[in-house]
């Protein structure tokens, strides 16, 4: 008796894999963008008609000029100043409201500035992180005067 | 003189562990790859202080021009005339998933007024978390 011996090649083709697998590395270098997706939170408070009512006196009110000078508590001040102007009023009242008011004019980026140096009190020695609070100007009108 | 046989080497590139780097780099790529919703041109702020944002969060631009451009963070973002239609879009966005992340995408340069609008239509359109994009501040930023 004679046996077939012409058995089928039984190998998966793989030669072609190398290249299907470069064209979507291709695919994907050409449409990654590195862009930047980091950023500051800025967790907003809840828009309530009946907000806690602060008094000027209690907190510190830190305003922005559209040149990028400081008015803390009405005194001019620079922006390292803050947290050393800032640590034994907040160590006697860790609750006591920082609030940022910039000028309409302001560029954003000194506000920026301003919330950034202030979320870094902990990192300054402060116990508590600061009670920062950026009211927008429709909350001023409604609510300051 | 008894010579040698010469023994033939054919020659190839060993090319079997080629697919396995191939698809090390696409597992990479498919893992690092963000389809950007927003392309608008700003030179952000910089801050020391920059938290990862979540994926898939809606985008707000504002130009240095103080145009305004809104993204859910699914589509391409559109060009809106006023903040109010920001706080239409949020509004519809925070109705479908109120968890949204909105990202306040603004050039350094703009006017706080133009932000200030475009913040106090978020918080009228109760968005709870936003994140102020910014690049990374160095020492040598001052």
């Amino acid at each position: 008796m004679k046996l077939d011996r012409d058995r089928p090649d039984d190998e998966i083709p793989t030669s072609s894999m190398a290249d299907i697998a470069f064209l979507l590395i291709v695919f994907f270098m050409i449409t990654t963008t590195f862009t930047a997706t980091r950023g500051l939170d800025f967790a907003l408070p809840e828009d309530d008609d009946d907000p806690p009512v602060v008094e000027k006196e209690e907190s510190v009110l830190i305003e922005i000029l559209p040149t990028g000078e400081l008015i803390v508590d009405q005194d001019p001040m620079q922006l390292h100043e803050i947290i050393p102007y800032l640590k034994p009023k907040l160590e006697r009242n860790p609750k006591k409201p920082v609030i940022i008011r910039p000028d309409t004019a302001t560029p954003y980026k000194y506000m920026v500035q301003v919330y950034d140096e202030l979320r870094q009190g902990e990192d300054h020695g402060l116990a508590e992180p600061i009670n920062i609070s950026v009211p927008t100007q429709r909350e001023i009108q409604s609510f300051w005067y | 003189m008894k010579l040698k046989a010469t023994i033939e080497h054919k020659p190839n590139i060993p090319t079997a562990s080629m697919a396995d780097i191939a698809f090390l780099l696409i597992i990479f790529f498919m893992l690092t790859i963000t389809f950007e919703v927003d392309k608008t041109q700003v030179v952000l702020p910089k801050t020391t202080l920059r938290y990862e944002i979540p994926k898939q969060s809606a985008y707000v631009s504002i130009d240095p021009n103080g145009r305004i451009r809104v993204s859910d963070g699914n589509e391409q973002s559109a060009l809106v005339s006023a903040a109010d239609e920001v706080l239409s879009m949020a509004a519809g966005v925070i109705a479908m998933d109120p968890q949204k992340v909105f990202v306040v995408k603004s050039d350094g340069e703009v006017s706080w007024e133009k932000v200030d609008e475009v913040i106090d239509a978020l918080k009228r359109a109760k968005v709870r978390d936003v994140y102020l994009l910014s690049d990374q501040r160095t020492v040598t930023d001052g």
